[in-house]
């Protein structure tokens, strides 16, 4: 079972968009344009990728094409992806194109259980008509049945109770198709589409509530996920991408990587391995159009953007050849840990396989959780058929296996020398970056609160459903 | 998973007891923890980060790096030595007409001596296996090619090799199941001394080679530090120490600083417990069912004299008398030269093609077989010396030094000794360690098979030289050590004059294992790492199958 995962925020992570939802879904209706000459299993195909299927469907390692049997990490235990190739013993086979829709827009599988919201419903319930049909036809006739169970789901009670579900979803689903904004161009409602119905970058990228819902004043702006975090990126210039011009975007997009300024990492690396490099250049302009112009939420402790700290060290000549305690821990650490591939200096190789530490917009961030999470677990990226690999150093390592303490050390002298001084990185932060990160309220309360918890946002679900009723009626 | 149980007073108890921590203690460890039995590891010398290393060499002086000091940025329990050169710690006391050229380097550390090797892999040839009944010199193996051949497949699997999937590139191309990953990809330097030598039938092969230009699995690629030895600073080629992490993710423990003295034997010669001494001196147990001497050439050998006990006064596995004889290394020359042209040696891994036309034929009847590692590592450092000793200044210098570390060529160049009883180690009566354990004293003498195969060296290096427009040609005269120690605990099917059977296993102990190079009858002209992982592969099934028939 890999630990996380851009799906696997976990059962509780999954719930909701009904308030961006609600926010968002104030325009006209159009159809989204579908090209009658393609054929229709084809654009299911394309589809499938954009929504990144494969990626928990298909489990790691060489398991057969959406077979499932992925286990995605849960604050609650692990859910395992389910064979959706049209077996009709242990897959999709006997769903009709109703069922199959269902279960993409409400979570409810066919024989009528609910799905615990690993699955992104609560984002695929905006897929047009033409898409979900094109999705259907896709998977009943271009994917090769695979004969054989995925595993079970199994968590502790009351999770267990997939009936529980109905309850999140009365609050936090709201089942409509995506609506076109007017007065927005063609290619951002475009791009919205595809970042919400499809890629659902909201799912990592904007923060939630207690109950694990969406926040949607705060749409985009940045949320933690387990080990990583998922920046800012709306069009705040410092906090957000604001400052990154249109080409570099994309480039990020298709490649996961703009040098000497940003490299996908963790659950953005598997995003763009998966999914986000097959989409046509259209496609990805339109994302990129749709970004730039989403609201800007600024954060008062970003006082410049993460690309623009650190600076270039020239201290080696200084310490080379002197007893290793000339240097503060993490300078030797990093030294002889780190430096080898991104150099004393700090610049990465010219090639940009070794990525330039300053001006990095992990490095630069106010929350070393990036860093820290990089330097722990590495990064793995298979681009264009090129993999580009940096070893992890925590138990297990290839290179070496590092102490709490020594990536404190090492990520406080890399805060200090690369990024941002205002950030100094404790043993205590990287034991709970190790560990899964910073754990959700519902997690750590344990299963006895949960129903008291359920009855008293029931309360509260009401309130603001009449809240965000009224915001909606806004012209 | 099984875990080894420890007494308040830190004795232990496992399944398997394993001695020595490097690739083949490694493999073995990991091979029968994941069968489920409990393993210990027992290791004399330290446990440090790679990043020690790494940062040792980088302060090292510019001396000690020319020379290749190799070991000296391993740092050394002070109650576990391991042989010093700069200076001369004088660990091993080397005699005999060669005895210069036994000057061994091998670490005592965790993850032993692939800390600082360059990861060559090669095979045996079939016929290396059988050189007493082709060529009616030296000895036969008690196995044959075929018996190992899964082993080598299994050892290139375990250290993930690149090597050619092209099988007229492959040396020996007998194989069952293909490279893990195919060759790294010819330099410059090596694809122009191939059109050059080649059609002279010298046959330039690429080194196949535990590292990879793609990650593999968890391990990076190689971006071509040309640091290979004494450490690749990012971990992108094997180490025996991935071998230990890997065993001990299942449950196996490694206990460092643990130096085995005694060794305990039953009524029925089997081996019942060993003895160590921490580094506090403080003496403990370590009892077992099966156990596993992997500790190299020199030290297990030395272990088994010092634990002489009254059941085996000659020493452990000794009743042959052989433990401790046929004494082999691949002694070889180099041989450097400034090609007429810019060939660029020094990019990518330190060991990158070889020359292995002269590894057979009918000749070894007669003399030795000899292949020759178009070296790869970076010719800077010898370029300044040289440019240097010209006297020559400012611009004049640097353009020296670049001519240099352009055309400069550097064969190195192994040959091929037979097994010889009087190369012998022995206990030394004068020199003892600092827990007073006596050092190893050795003989050697490189015989005149390998005498004659130099001259065939020289004649073939000549041809080479010329064929490169080689200028200030210099082959050594003095034999160099390879690190590649074999012999001192021969395999053979008689247990009146050998020591271990095919599987590694002692004729005298039915449940002690001697695998590694000290078994290996032959020495071919190749690097011995992917031979004695194989037979620790395989000394590891016959353990296993032990188990399951409940013989142990």
């Amino acid at each position: 079972m890999r630990r996380w995962s851009g799906k696997g925020l976990g059962l509780a992570g999954r719930v909701g968009l009904a308030a961006v939802a609600l926010l968002l879904s104030r325009a006209v209706v159009h159809a989204q344009s579908v090209d009658a000459n393609e054929p229709i299993a084809e654009r299911g195909r394309y589809l499938a990728v954009a929504a990144d299927c494969a990626a928990c469907h298909t489990a790691p390692g060489g398991g057969k094409p959406f077979a499932g049997g992925y286990g995605i990490a849960s604050p609650l235990g692990a859910i395992y992806s389910t064979n959706i190739t049209p077996s009709r013993d242990f897959g999709i086979g006997t769903y009709s194109e109703a069922q199959f829709g269902r279960a993409l827009r409400e979570g409810i599988r066919g024989d009528g259980a609910h799905l615990y919201p690993a699955m992104p419903y609560t984002s695929y319930t905006k897929l047009t008509d033409a898409d979900v049909h094109a999705l259907y036809v896709y998977f009943m006739t271009d994917v090769k049945p695979v004969e054989a169970p995925a595993r079970r789901t199994v968590l502790p009670f009351p999770y267990n109770i997939r009936a529980t579900m109905a309850v999140w979803n009365a609050l936090f689903l709201d089942d409509r198709r995506f609506e076109p904004e007017s007065g927005k161009s063609v290619a951002v409602n475009r791009g919205h589409y595809l970042a919400y119905a499809l890629a659902h970058c909201d799912t990592c990228h904007t923060p939630r509530n207690v109950m694990m819902a969406e926040m949607g004043g705060r749409a985009l702006g940045g949320a933690s996920l387990s080990s990583w975090y998922a920046p800012n990126i709306t069009s705040d210039p410092k906090s957000g991408l604001g400052g990154w011009s249109d080409d570099d975007l994309a480039r990020y997009l298709k490649t996961g990587d703009v040098p000497g300024k940003a490299q996908a990492g963790g659950p953005m690396a598997e995003a763009v391995e998966h999914s986000l490099q097959y989409l046509n250049d259209d496609d990805i302009r339109a994302i990129v159009a749709y970004i730039k112009q989403v609201p800007a939420i600024a954060d008062a402790a970003d006082k410049a953007p993460r690309d623009t700290y650190g600076k270039p060290s020239d201290r080696e000549a200084a310490y080379r050849g002197l007893d290793a305690r000339a240097l503060v821990r993490g300078e030797r650490l990093f030294t002889g840990e780190c430096a080898a591939c991104h150099r004393p200096t700090g610049t990465g190789s010219p090639d940009g396989y070794y990525p330039q530490l300053f001006h990095n917009t992990a490095v630069g961030a106010a929350r070393p959780d990036n860093l820290i999470s990089t330097i722990l677990m590495g990064v793995r990226r298979e681009v264009g058929g090129h993999t580009v690999y940096m070893p992890g150093f925590g138990s297990g390592s290839y290179v070496d296996s590092l102490s709490d303490q020594d990536i404190a050390d090492i990520s406080t002298y890399v805060e200090q020398q690369f990024g941002n001084p205002a950030v100094r990185v404790s043993a205590e932060e990287v034991t709970l970056i190790r560990t899964g990160g910073p754990k959700p309220l519902i997690a750590r309360l344990g299963a006895f609160a949960v129903p008291g918890m359920i009855a008293g946002v029931l309360m509260l679900a009401g309130a603001a459903l009449l809240v965000l009723r009224r915001v909606g009626k806004k012209p | 998973m099984a875990i080894p149980e420890f007494s308040t007073t830190g004795d232990v108890s496992a399944d398997v007891v394993v001695v020595g921590s490097g690739v083949v203690g490694g493999m073995i460890a990991n091979e029968l923890a994941s069968a489920g039995h409990s393993v210990v590891i027992l290791e004399a010398g330290l446990r440090l980060k790679r990043a020690q290393y790494v940062e040792n060499w980088r302060n090292m002086s510019f001396h000690n790096r020319l020379h290749s000091d190799f070991q000296g940025l391993y740092p050394q329990s002070p109650l576990a030595q391991a042989p010093l050169y700069f200076p001369p710690n004088d660990y091993v006391g080397l005699s005999g007409p060669n005895g210069s050229a036994f000057k061994q380097g091998y670490l005592r550390t965790v993850g032993g001596t692939t800390w600082h090797w360059a990861a060559s892999c090669w095979r045996h040839l079939p016929v290396d296996f059988e050189m007493k009944s082709r060529y009616g010199v030296g000895r036969d193996w008690a196995i044959s090619y075929n018996d190992l051949e899964p082993y080598y497949c299994r050892a290139e699997e375990e250290m993930g090799v690149s090597g050619p999937h092209d099988v007229s590139l492959q040396s020996p191309s007998e194989r069952s199941r293909p490279y893990p990953r195919d060759m790294i990809p010819f330099g410059y330097g090596d694809r122009r001394v191939a059109e050059i030598v080649n059609p002279h039938g010298f046959h330039l092969v690429p080194i196949p080679q535990g590292r990879s230009v793609e990650p593999f699995g968890d391990r990076p690629a190689c971006c071509g530090n040309n640091n290979c030895q004494p450490i690749c600073p990012i971990g992108a080629m094997y180490n025996g120490i991935q071998h230990i992490d890997r065993a001990e993710a299942r449950g196996a423990v490694t206990i460092a600083e643990a130096v085995v003295y005694r060794i305990d034997t039953d009524e029925n010669n089997r081996v019942t417990a060993v003895h160590w001494y921490d580094a506090e001196r403080r003496s403990h147990k370590a009892s077992g069912r099966t156990f596993v001497l992997a500790c190299n050439g020199i030290e297990t050998p030395r272990l088994l004299l010092l634990a002489a006990n009254a059941r085996n006064p000659n020493g452990i596995a000794n009743s042959s008398d052989q433990v401790g004889r046929n004494m082999m290394d691949h002694s070889g020359v180099h041989a450097s030269f400034q090609a007429s042209e810019p060939l660029w040696f020094g990019r990518g891994p330190a060991q990158s093609s070889c020359i292995v036309g002269p590894r057979d034929g009918d000749f070894r009847s007669r003399y030795s077989a000899n292949k020759m590692i178009l070296n790869n590592i970076s010719q800077v450092a010898p370029a300044t010396e040289q440019a240097l000793k010209l006297g020559l200044v400012g611009t004049e210098l640097d353009d020296e030094i670049r001519r240099r570390a352009a055309c400069g060529v550097d064969l190195s160049i192994s040959l091929e000794p037979l097994p010889d009883p009087d190369n012998r180690l022995t206990l030394s009566k004068t020199r003892k360690d600092p827990l007073g354990l006596a050092c190893p004293d050795i003989h050697y003498d490189v015989g005149d098979y390998v005498r004659n195969g130099l001259d065939a060296v020289n004649t073939q290096v000549r041809q080479i030289a010329g064929l490169l427009g080689g200028t200030e040609l210099r082959i050594t005269t003095d034999y160099n050590a390879n690190n590649h120690i074999m012999g001192g605990t021969i395999m053979g099917t008689d247990p009146r004059d050998s020591v271990v059977d095919g599987n590694c296993r002692s004729h005298d102990h039915g449940n002690l294992w001697l695998p590694g190079g000290g078994a290996m009858p032959s020495a071919s002209v190749v690097n011995t790492t992917l031979s004695m992982a194989a037979l620790g592969l395989r000394a590891a099934d016959s353990i296993k199958a032990d188990f399951e028939k409940g013989r142990v």
